[in-house]
């Protein structure tokens, strides 16, 4: 019997709250963190919304501690300071005591900084400090950085498979603990805003130049959103021994592929389907027993569609409350899948439903519209939590509450 | 076999097929270079084992499609932000390769990227090994990875590679800092039991992470004991060497190890990059299924030996990650 998955910690910044704990306070006050950028160089500062956490790159780095150090991009220090509150509400002060992994996830590692010198790097007549960001140019800087910063030396690790790669990350972590090759494992993604992923979604036509909305009639792509979320893993038997607090349990996750079209889903959610369906089963939970689902929801025209359908058919009539908490913290593509893990943990432990903001009018091709009310008191003990990506990539993971 | 190619360049370029054969040309114009490269290793491997639509695929990729994202920064910059061509963008995206192969193999199956660095193939090839243990009945692993000029050239800023121009051929006679640049995709189909086509087992992995000091001479002592195995039980050991002096000392451990081991170095036909490890698992694997090694290829080598049941591989990528595994004879130990 392969070992059961704990969450013991987790750590997260957000445009809505540089921790879990003002996340949840911005989720309660349905305060939405979009707006217009303050930090990114686009012709589109004023056009298209974002949600980018309230911060200079100085001031993340004072809240990192690594204030006066070189070469630690955004993407970087977003990670860390996820990554200290991980820690530290996992209890662990030595990660060395207990080899830990750090499985990561990124789409475009270091690129918020590197695109800013890309030019000066590939011009030889041109020299400078610049140069020290040549190895944050790919997705592993930012992993081995917080890892190096805080002591993580197991199995160390990153995955991009576009939106659903922290997901994937918290997915893989799971199952290295269950075969036995680590106890504990740390996992999530980190995100920043970049110009490069700013207009690579508007040229496919993927922005709304309004707050996103999700589920309804009238929604017109998606926002950009920033941030990072880390997890902590725990074998069964590593938690009992150390006394963890159990925050849930990971008891079901399903990976699958659209094997589609590289960047839309099929119009009748046939993987998002599947990935809902094998994760619950995996869970050993029915479909009776989810009380939430936060939906991948991201406001594009297919998304919303083709997840929607996926919903239907697979709770028939009775489909349970669902949002998408996009509005909130926008589309932190690499970060969302463990962000979103995050707030399905809340939902379990709060007994709350979390509303699906700026909806207003139901989609003609569905018969369901989502949760927009602030549903508090709740009985929520399962939880279903997408995360679809480009390349056909979907991933659901199913949290449920720690019942002992 | 091929005879031993050589390039003076310190970029050693991967050799591309004639893709109609593989990918139809409608599609084709479409695909930049590392697309073209990672579906048609894919489908060569798919075609050779035979296995039909896989279980899962697994990749691992230290950089994606290197001339895509190079192209989308240029776009935003001529264009202003402005009535972008989205192509680039999405092939640029880590996944897109495999994205492709599902589309084409119609495969509904498990589906992940790794993108880091030294360990992207690694851990792609762990991560199917976990799934075999779960009962995926097979999978298509590899690895992709291209080098531009213009990478080339960034990378040479921080001294990755030789300032002096050598030939590859001649790769370990010139020891200095910096090594060579190398690309290339390589696919395997795995399954958790052997076939008669098997090429060979996997019968370790381990990975480690910027290790302390003094390794690997005993983590390589250490790797063998766990399976119960003596230095004398290698028959040939391929290694990583690149003839970069910054990170030699790692490799030259081998020597006090392995004392009279054969020992076969790859770099001087893959070229250093971050996927190398697995151009030398394709090697291993070559030479396990056909009892020799393709002698053309190592003229620096003095003398093979006979038959080979074992082979260790030790890799390292600029002294960061490092990767032991044990490749065996299909069948040896009873599959």
């Amino acid at each position: 019997m392969a070992e059961r998955v704990f969450i013991t910690g987790m750590g997260m910044i957000t445009a809505i709250g540089d921790t879990v704990a003002a996340n949840l306070h911005s989720l309660r006050q349905q305060q939405s963190g979009l707006g217009y950028t303050r930090y990114l160089d686009t012709i589109y500062r004023e056009v298209l919304p974002v949600a980018e956490v309230k911060h200079s790159d100085e001031a993340l780095k004072e809240m990192a501690g690594v204030h006066g150090l070189p070469q630690y991009t955004r993407t970087t220090l977003l990670g860390l300071i996820a990554m200290q509150e991980a820690l530290q509400q996992a209890g662990i002060n030595d990660p060395q005591q207990e080899p830990t992994g750090f499985i990561n996830a990124s789409t475009v590692g270091g690129m918020c900084d590197t695109e800013r010198v890309y030019f000066d790097l590939i011009d030889p007549a041109k020299d400078g400090t610049f140069l020290q960001y040549i190895d944050t140019l790919d997705c592993a800087d930012s992993t081995q950085r917080i890892a190096d910063r805080m002591g993580l030396t197991g199995y160390i690790t990153t995955i991009s498979t576009a939106c659903s790669s922290s997901a994937n990350a918290i997915m893989y972590g799971a199952r290295l603990v269950k075969q036995g090759l680590l106890r504990r494992v740390v996992c999530g993604g980190t995100e920043a805003l970049t110009g490069f992923t700013l207009n690579g979604f508007n040229s496919l036509k993927n922005i709304d130049r309004q707050p996103c909305r999700p589920f309804d009639q009238q929604r017109n792509g998606l926002n950009l959103g920033e941030g990072a979320a880390y997890l902590m893993l725990e074998s069964e038997t590593l938690a009992r021994e150390n006394g963890s607090t159990i925050l849930a349990e990971l008891s079901g996750y399903c990976n699958s592929n659209e094997a589609f079209h590289p960047t839309a889903p099929s119009p009748e959610g046939d993987g998002a389907f599947t990935a809902m369906q094998q994760a619950l089963a995996m869970s050993g939970r029915s479909i009776a027993d989810v009380q939430y689902v936060n939906v991948h929801g991201t406001a594009t025209l297919n998304n919303d569609v083709s997840e929607g359908k996926a919903l239907q058919r697979l709770f028939g009539r009775q489909v349970p409350p669902f949002s998408s908490t996009k509005p909130f913290t926008g589309h932190a593509l690499a970060a969302a899948g463990a962000i979103e893990a995050i707030y399905s943990i809340l939902a379990i432990r709060q007994g709350i439903v979390f509303p699906n903001l700026n909806f207003s009018e139901q989609m003609e091709e569905l018969e369901i519209v989502p949760e927009t009310r602030l549903l508090e008191q709740q009985p929520v003990c399962t939880v279903i939590s997408n995360s679809f990506g480009f390349g056909g990539n979907n991933a659901s993971l199913v949290i449920s509450k720690y019942e002992g | 076999m091929q005879p031993l190619e050589h390039s003076n360049s310190n970029l050693l370029k991967a050799r591309e097929p004639d893709y109609k054969a593989y990918i139809p040309a409608n599609s084709l114009r479409r695909m930049s270079r590392m697309l073209k490269i990672g579906l048609t290793a894919a489908l060569k491997c798919l075609q050779d084992s035979g296995m039909g639509a896989p279980g899962a695929i697994v990749t691992g990729t230290g950089k994606g499609s290197l001339q895509d994202t190079e192209r989308f920064l240029k776009d935003i910059r001529q264009y202003n932000e402005r009535a972008l061509n989205p192509t680039p963008f999405i092939q640029s995206t880590y996944n897109a390769v495999n994205g492709m192969i599902a589309v084409q193999q119609q495969c509904t199956t498990y589906n992940n990227t790794f993108v880091h660095r030294g360990f992207s193939f690694e851990h792609a090839l762990l991560d199917s090994m976990l799934l075999l243990q779960e009962g995926t009945p097979h999978t298509l692993t590899g690895a992709f990875d291209e080098m531009t000029e213009e990478h080339c050239f960034i990378k040479s800023r921080i001294g990755l590679w030789k300032t002096e121009k050598v030939n590859s051929a001649q790769l370990y006679d010139h020891p200095s800092p910096g090594t060579i640049a190398g690309e290339g995709a390589v696919f395997f189909a795995l399954s958790a039991d052997a076939a008669a086509q098997s090429y060979a087992r996997i019968a370790g992995l381990q990975l480690f992470y910027k290790p302390q000091p003094g390794f690997p001479a005993a983590a390589l002592s250490a790797f063998l004991q766990q399976h119960g195995l003596t230095p004398q039980d290698i028959d040939l050991v391929l290694t990583g060497r690149n003839a970069d002096s910054n990170y030699a000392h790692f490799y030259q451990q081998l020597d006090a190890v392995f004392p009279g081991t054969c020992q076969l170095p790859f770099k001087h036909l893959c070229g250093e990059y971050e996927t190398a490890g697995a151009f030398a698992a394709w090697l291993g694997a070559h030479i396990l299924k056909a009892q020799q090694v393709p002698q053309q290829w190592f003229p620096m080598v003095q003398a093979f030996p006979r038959r080979m049941e074992r082979i260790l591989l030790y890799n390292h990528f600029f002294g960061e990650q490092h990767v032991l595994m044990l490749l065996e004879r299909a069948g040896a130990c009873g599959g």
